[in-house]
């Protein structure tokens, strides 16, 4: 495993900007972990009679954060003293491994503080970068190189209340070898006419759920008698669910979409395209009920904590 | 401390840290990063005095999780301390180690956070002595080694932007307990004479390596019984190292310092000589002698005499301000006279005749003051 500079840190609009939005929406300061790849780039401005550049500029190494997950709260998967609880941390990870996206490191938000890393943060970054377990492929390297989860960004807000600003924040990259804290640049890669070519070199991924369903249209299914009868059960289920979504409307049919009948089927297809729309509005309206129950069963978990701490201080 | 605001355990482990420090720590400043409570103090600045300056290092709990063990942020110029406390020193890190403060942080013992910020200025301390062992400069190799074995000593490196490296040191002079030698002592701290030791970390191709600038620190109660701006540095010649410098400076404030301890007899029997003139006085410093004051009066004109003895006396004279029982100004406070210093004096004198010739004095400048007073009041 080395220990190689990180040009920049590229990361999505609206992944940093959901990223800030959990931030300033929770309670109290959270941590939470950072995926996404890095890539070797070649460079693309040979010249030359530049030979004096910074170790960082030359280096080949761009991280892309393509997604994160917020604990919600702090020591999350770390102790107080910033070393790294294995189990805690492989169970904020799930058991999916994927191959789009490994932990490239961590990201912590704290309110009202001086924008630098803390004690714990670098003790937890120094304590991630160290697992060997956890290190990943770069992409597109020349020589196969891996690297540790070594990214740290840090969010914060103003220290004074006179700025006009709600929220700040700060890259870092951990380097083994020094046992320092590096800024590395953030890259925020926008849609927009002006990021046409820098967005079409960007690729964010989501990945879509792995669901085992198998079309009931496809003949090959007759012959796999070797699956048992839970997991049928189970796709026979998935696929009901799938056919209410439907409503009526088979794969199959999508088909008739080209060619000379599309004319007449396209109006169904709206209708159904409607039908879907509306869901989604419910859907969206259930989603924010539940999120006002949850925000206020927090206030008052929040509001008993206190309660807590202050009869415990009485003590 | 407000401590309505600050949450209860935090504030018991702060209280316990500013009455059982051995050194006087401060709170800089306190503030909250609530979001829901705004008003609920959870993050601090601690002052903590290390090698005759401040280390001011950022106490940062959360109000959400009250049971947490709180982070720190240190100084900017202290970017390598961390990796220190993760590796380096004995037993590879502080942070490795199990006795650390932050490993079984309990938020119900309010020793804590004095035991978390004692062990981190141990651990700064040590950090530090490595830095200043690393500088590759053979007069400061020299002087450490003579000089590292001194209880208590400190150092300090000093290196940043466009600013040339100096290396400083804080010496504890003399192995004598002060506090000791006054009786009735008021002081909680022990109180100490630093000598402050900057030097210049040496370009390779000069010679003769230029003197390290020096100066005198004290504990600030010790001003009540010595002032060191009275001392005299001893003149630090070429070639000099400080195993050299320091007993002679020694010996010399040993000498002061006794000296000034006897001055405090000087001062009571100087006090109860008024006595005998002015009466029992309102109030006397009971401890080191250097205040007093006393009621006096002229037909019926009643005013006090307050005396402020200098830690001189009696070379130095003593000072007096007059304050009129009668005259108020227009903000409701009693007229007060200029310092006077014209009384006559000299330190030849028995207490006795001090204290008569002041009486004198006084008498004649009763008048100008009640005139004083007189003119002041008309004016509103």
């Amino acid at each position: 495993m080395g220990d190689h500079p990180l040009q920049k840190i590229a990361i999505s609009g609206p992944t940093l900007a959901s990223l800030i939005q959990r931030f300033s929406f929770s309670s109290g300061a959270v941590d939470g972990l950072l995926f996404g790849h890095v890539t070797h780039i070649a460079p693309s401005n040979l010249s030359d009679d530049m030979p004096s550049s910074t170790a960082s500029d030359s280096s080949p190494l761009v991280a892309t954060i393509t997604g994160f997950i917020c604990s919600g709260t702090v020591n999350s998967f770390y102790d107080s003293a910033g070393r790294v609880d294995a189990p805690a941390l492989t169970r904020l990870l799930g058991s999916d491994s994927d191959e789009h996206r490994s932990l490239i490191g961590w990201f912590s938000g704290r309110r009202r503080t001086q924008l630098r890393p803390s004690l714990r943060e670098f003790s937890v970054t120094a304590s991630l970068s160290s697992k060997t377990d956890l290190s990943f492929p770069v992409r597109n390297a020349p020589i196969a190189t891996n690297l540790a989860p070594c990214v740290f960004v840090l969010f914060g807000s103003p220290f004074q209340d006179q700025t006009i600003h709600t929220h700040e924040y700060r890259a870092h990259q951990f380097r083994t070898s020094a046992q320092s804290f590096e800024s590395i640049s953030i890259d925020i890669v926008n849609i927009g006419p002006a990021f046409r070519g820098h967005y079409g070199s960007f690729s964010p991924n989501s990945p879509f759920p792995l669901m085992h369903c198998e079309m009931r249209t496809s003949p090959m299914s007759e012959d796999r008698d070797d699956e048992s009868l839970g997991q049928r059960k189970r796709v026979s289920k998935i696929q009901r669910e799938l056919d209410m979504c439907a409503e009526g409307l088979e794969v199959g049919d999508l088909r008739r979409l080209v060619g000379p009948q599309a004319v007449n089927y396209t109006a169904g297809v709206e209708d159904l395209y409607e039908k879907m729309l509306t869901k989604i509005e419910n859907l969206a309206r259930l989603v924010e009920k539940s999120s006002a129950k949850v925000l206020e069963q927090e206030n008052h978990n929040r509001n008993l904590r206190l309660k807590v701490a202050r009869s415990a201080g009485l003590e | 401390m407000s401590g309505e605001n600050v949450p209860p355990l935090i504030a018991a482990q702060l209280n316990y840290l500013i009455n059982h420090f051995p050194l006087t720590v401060k709170i800089e400043q306190m503030w909250s990063g609530s979001k829901y409570y705004p008003g609920t103090l959870d993050r601090f600045t601690l002052a903590i005095p290390y090698c005759l300056d401040f280390l001011r290092w950022d106490v940062i709990y959360d109000a959400e999780s009250p049971f947490s063990a709180p982070d720190v942020i240190f100084g900017v110029e202290d970017e390598r301390f961390p990796p220190f406390l993760l590796m380096g020193g004995e037993g590879g890190g502080f942070l490795k180690s199990p006795k650390n403060c932050f490993s079984d942080w309990n938020s119900k013992d309010p020793t804590r956070l004095m035991f978390l910020v004692q062990q981190l200025r141990d651990q700064y301390k040590s950090y530090q002595n490595r830095r200043v062992g690393e500088v590759d400069d053979d007069r400061l190799k020299f002087e450490i080694s003579t000089i590292i074995h001194r209880e208590g000593i400190e150092m300090h490196m000093i290196s940043g932007f466009e600013k040339p490296e100096e290396v400083k040191f804080a010496v504890p002079l003399m192995d004598m307990d002060i506090n000791k030698m006054v009786p009735g002592c008021p002081w909680r701290h022990p109180q100490k004479i630093y000598l402050q030791v900057i030097y210049p970390v040496g370009k390779k191709y000069v010679s003769t390596p230029s003197a390290p600038r020096l100066k005198l620190f004290s504990t600030s109660e010790l001003k009540a019984l010595f002032s060191i701006e009275d001392v005299k540095l001893p003149v630090w010649v070429d070639g000099m190292c400080m195993a050299e410098y320091l007993p002679h400076l020694e010996e010399s404030l040993e000498k002061q310092v006794l000296e000034a301890v006897t001055l405090i007899d000087v001062r009571r029997h100087f006090i109860e000589a008024l006595a005998v003139l002015f009466g029992r006085p309102l109030e006397a410093d009971p401890v080191f002698g250097r205040r007093t004051t006393f009621l006096a009066g002229s037909g019926v004109f009643t005013f006090m005499v307050h005396f402020f003895i200098p830690t001189q006396f009696p070379r130095q004279q003593p000072v007096l301000m007059l304050q009129s029982s009668q005259h108020f100004n227009s903000h409701g406070a009693p007229i007060k006279s200029h310092h006077l210093t014209d009384c006559p004096w000299s330190p030849r004198w028995e207490p006795s005749q001090m204290a008569e010739r002041i009486f004198e004095y006084l008498v004649d400048e009763a008048l100008n003051f009640k005139r004083y007073c007189n003119e002041a009041q008309l004016q509103h």
